[in-house]
């Protein structure tokens, strides 16, 4: 401790002046060194992606490398955005000069309907995740009832078996019922995959409100759907936010099941699309990476938006599962 | 029986809906595979299963690639289970501290989180790129390295540099959980050991570090959980490749299956993998609750 | 309103038995009061008059009708919480309007009706807060607003009282007596508080382990408690017991003598003295010497430690009048009529 500093009088009302200056201005250093490490590491590879993103391709894979966009183009976007427009045969990709990125996978024009199929799929999810799950994690959070426990340990046991292991039978069960290549396959495997999730972030949301409330809403007339509508459903819209996002993240962030359960674009998920660009060698980077930012700004959207519910959210559901 | 009251009807038609689509979606697959897994199928021929016990868990068991698989499976799973353990205690150790901007980044660390799997490989790919990519650049430009280099062409790394891509997405969600934790201890015990004497790092060892167990226990039983069925960099970023290098139990699963388009010992591979996330998940929690 | 009989109702959960057998039948218009410690059962009790919890056995009628798997919102019963469980989202007026809205009274009723409780509850200021803006006592008037809204069969009380401060808990006490009055209507509540119990019921039931102890009048617990637990549990400070047996139709212990003619020699027993029954010593009452240890003045009454006989610690209320000080010895008078006995083994009363 520095005795020098600490016998000047201290500034009114500042009692945090009052404190040494040195280790004060030891701390603040710090803290900006590890937060500027911190900002590195998180957004770095990302702004990265961004950047070259909105680059030729010729700027993007110079060597040295472009830090930054020598002259910003979003000529990548407009490609991706037109790819419909053109029909992409060998000879078009022939003429389309490397360098300037019209160079484009055969697959290009997927990309656009693989988005209406994320976002189709996501929307969905997100809705019928809610619904079931919501009257679930009501009946076991609130209700006792005989198999109340069964029921939520059959929850529980499905969130825990890895999803590479349902792959394989998943793909044999959707293909016998024909839903192959389907977005509705998609759609009722993601709700197997959250609810079980949103069950639990529910759940414990349920039992944070008091039962009191449930009781006075039963003897003041409620049935069992009645204290849902009434008295849950306005308490917990924090947790329903939540949940809404989670859903639609997660579908839209999926992908295995995705690749196992569909095989063109019909069905195919942007994730599909975008990893069969990484997989084709003569794809151009800054056009992948283009399609690559396209894929992450809902996504970020929505965990800026809902950061609040999706901090609580995610700590309560996985400290209950 | 005793008679079924309203609570019970009521109950059970509102878990109906829920039980009947896991029940579809999970329960059924999951014995499903069970019974594909104790059986012949080859989807090249569709009519003939003949039931062979578990032969196919023995083929696997004698299948030298089985043993490649777990071993890259350990290595893969230690690595990125250690790797985001530690930086996820850094730092929600920065972000538990209050100063300006701390919930900028706060905000900034559901990045990674947010950011889907295929993209994450993606991005790292280009990263590590041989002809292009930015860590040549940026290591060249330092100095350190004289020419670009295939990165991820090196059998040595490549396991590492995959482990670092999935560190960096899961170490938000490790770190948001540690950071609850953190506010959960009472602030006079930091009171009382400032009082004791205690430094900033005895504090953290004495404090911090013991209050810490319950959210350390489940970001080490949660990261060892997905770590080891990851799936998607491997697909993207290599491959398996190169030679083995990254060939991993769920990368097994999908050739198998997909590729060689062997059900049956691809189930067997799948219930391996599950049975020992389980068994690794209860020896966690049994042996490690109470010591760490 | 109504008549509420339960004919062994039985709770259990799993192994733990909540409430065995409950005989009680509560009279139209009657103050029924359920009391007793934690876990004896008299939530329980509520919950399955309620109907928030199913009975394991037994029958629940009101005015002759079952009811017993009813659910609540059939059985057109009103409660009142200790938390006051009001909706936070809604407004004071649409809280006490929720039961009409549900039963789809028309609009100008409804208003008519809230206005009116309003008025009774002395709340009509606040229609149009939100519950987080009010204080303790006046979240517990909308909470009884909204049990009178309506006419119902019963109103249930869970411990309403038990988050308010002292003095709001004597004025909400009488606001629920004048209501009673006001209502004739059947009223059973639930409280661990023996004041609130002695004043406001017009019969008690005590509770302990999911079986009635005792159920009578006020006057008839205090005066006879059938046994240890409930003279223990009534009467503040509590009752003075000393372990002793009879000999030569008297109770003995020591150098200690009290006479009791109707106990049966031999007997193991318990003795009851309430700490308000002593008097100046006089021809017709037994003396009882001993050294004050400790003076506890309360105002209206005082009360004394005192180290008495055959190495008793009794508490005794002070004589009007008196003065005492510690370290110095007291006498007084005990009217044997007014000595309980108890059966050390059963903790029956001996009668």
């Amino acid at each position: 401790m520095s005795g020098a500093e600490d016998r000047r009088a201290p500034p009114p009302g500042r009692a945090a002046a009052r404190r040494p200056v040195a280790p004060r201005l030891g701390r603040g250093l710090l803290l900006a060194a590890f937060s500027l490490l911190f900002v590195l590491y998180v957004a770095g590879p990302v702004a990265w992606l961004v950047s070259s993103s909105l680059q030729t391709e010729a700027q993007a894979t110079a060597v040295p490398p472009n830090w930054l966009p020598p002259e910003p183009t979003l000529a990548n976007f407009e490609a991706i955005f037109r790819a419909a427009e053109r029909v992409v045969t060998y000879e078009t990709r022939r003429q389309g000069d490397p360098a300037t990125g019209g160079f484009l996978p055969t697959g290009a024009q997927n990309l656009l309907p693989s988005l209406r199929n994320s976002l189709v799929v996501g929307l969905w999810v997100a809705a019928l995740n809610l619904l079931l799950s919501l009257t679930a994690a009501y009946a076991i959070a609130v209700i006792d009832f005989r198999g109340r426990r069964a029921t939520l340990y059959t929850v529980l046991a499905t969130r825990v078996i890895p999803d590479i292991a349902l792959v394989v039978p998943l793909f044999l069960v959707i293909r016998a019922l024909g839903l192959i290549n389907s977005l509705a396959a998609l759609v009722v495997t993601y709700l197997a995959v959250t609810v079980p999730f949103t069950i639990f972030i529910l759940i414990s949301y349920f039992e944070g409100i008091p039962r009191d409330l449930y009781r006075a809403a039963r003897v003041d007339g409620c049935g069992h759907w009645g204290a849902l509508r009434q008295v849950y459903l306005p308490l917990s819209l924090p947790a329903l936010v939540a949940a809404l996002t989670f859903a639609f993240l997660t579908s839209w962030n999926e992908f295995v099941f995705a690749l196992v359960l569909t095989q063109n674009v019909e069905a195919q998920t942007l994730p599909i699309v975008i990893s069969g660009f990484v997989m084709d060698f003569t794809t151009s980077f800054s056009f992948v990476n283009a399609a690559g930012v396209i894929a992450i700004v809902p996504p970020v959207l929505l965990a800026v938006l809902f950061q609040r519910y999706i901090v609580s959210g995610l700590t309560a559901g996985a400290v209950k599962g | 029986m005793p008679r079924l009251g309203y609570d019970e009807r009521a109950a059970a038609l509102l878990v109906f809906p829920v039980v009947a689509v896991l029940l579809v979606v999970a329960a059924f697959p999951i014995l499903y595979s069970f019974w594909v897994s104790l059986h012949d199928v080859v989807l090249t021929r569709p009519l003939r299963r003949p039931f062979v016990g578990l032969d196919n868990y023995l083929r696997v068991f004698a299948d030298e690639r089985f043993w490649i698989a777990v071993a890259r499976t350990t290595v893969y799973t230690v690595v990125t289970v250690a790797a985001t353990t530690v930086l996820a205690v850094l730092v929600a150790l920065l972000l538990n501290e209050a100063f300006p901007g701390q919930r900028l980044l706060n905000a900034l660390l559901l990045l990674p989180w947010a950011t889907p799997s295929v993209v994450n490989g993606l991005m790292w790919k280009w990263i590590y790129d041989p002809s292009y990519g930015l860590l040549n650049g940026l290591l060249v430009q330092l100095g350190v390295l004289e020419r670009y280099r295939a990165w991820l062409g090196d059998p040595d790394l490549t396991l590492l540099l995959i482990a670092n891509a999935a560190v960096w997405k899961q170490m938000p969600l490790a770190a948001l959980l540690l950071i609850v934790t953190m506010k959960a201890i009472p602030e006079d015990l930091y009171r009382a050991a400032k009082v004791d004497g205690a430094g900033a790092f005895r504090r953290f060892l004495h404090v911090t570090l013991p209050a810490l167990r319950p959210g350390l226990m489940l970001v080490l039983v949660y990261e060892t959980m997905i770590s080891i069925r990851h799936f998607d960099l491997f697909l993207i970023m290599t491959q398996g490749g190169p030679g083995d290098a990254s060939f991993t139990l769920s990368w097994f699963i999908y050739v198998e299956t997909f590729r060689s388009l062997r059900f049956g010992t691809g189930a067997a591979l799948s219930y391996i993998l599950a049975m020992a996330t389980f068994l690794l998940s209860y020896l966690f929690i049994r042996f490690l609750g109470r010591r760490l | 309103m109504a008549t509420i009989v339960c004919e062994g109702l039985t709770k259990r959960y799993g192994a733990v038995t909540a409430l065995e057998a409950l005989d009680l039948t509560i009279a139209h218009g009657e103050f029924m009061v359920l009391l007793g410690p934690s876990g004896c059962g008299k939530t329980t009790t509520l919950n399955l008059i309620a109907g928030l919890e199913e009975a394991s056995a037994g029958r629940l009628l009101f005015d002759g009708r079952d009811v017993t798997w009813l659910p609540p919102h059939r059985r057109e019963v009103a409660m009142v919480f200790q938390s006051y469980a009001l909706y936070p989202n809604k407004t004071v007026f649409e809280n006490i309007a929720f039961p009409l809205r549900l039963r789809r009274t028309p609009r100008a009723g409804i208003e008519r009706a809230v206005r009116a409780a309003a008025e009774q509850l002395e709340i009509a200021h606040l229609l149009d807060r939100r519950p987080h803006q009010l204080s303790g006592g006046q979240r517990q008037r909308v909470a009884l607003g909204r049990a009178i809204v309506r006419n119902p069969a019963a109103f249930l009380m869970d411990e309403p009282l038990s988050n308010l401060d002292a003095a709001l808990r004597l004025s909400m006490r009488s606001l629920i007596k004048r209501l009673h009055h006001q209502l004739r209507a059947t009223f059973v509540y639930v409280t661990h508080d023996q004041a609130e119990a002695m004043t406001l019921a017009d019969r008690i039931a005590v509770m302990r382990g999911g079986l009635i102890q005792q159920l009578d009048t006020p006057e008839g617990i205090y005066e006879r408690p059938a046994n240890l637990f409930v003279a223990g549990f009534l009467g503040s400070p509590p009752i003075n017991l000393i372990e002793g047996r009879i000999e030569d139709g008297a109770f003995r212990r020591a150098e200690l003598r009290l006479p009791a003619p109707r106990a049966e020699p031999g007997r193991e027993v318990v003795l009851g003295l309430r700490p308000e029954d002593v008097e100046a010593p006089a021809p017709h009452l037994i003396p009882l010497a001993g050294r004050v240890e400790l003076v506890s003045p309360l105002g209206s009454d005082t009360y004394a430690e005192v180290s008495g006989p055959a190495g008793t610690s009794l508490t005794l209320r002070v004589p009007k009048g008196w003065r005492v000080r510690e370290g110095e010895g007291i006498e007084v008078g005990v009217d044997p009529a007014r000595l309980h006995l108890f059966d050390r083994a059963s903790e029956r009363r001996i009668a």
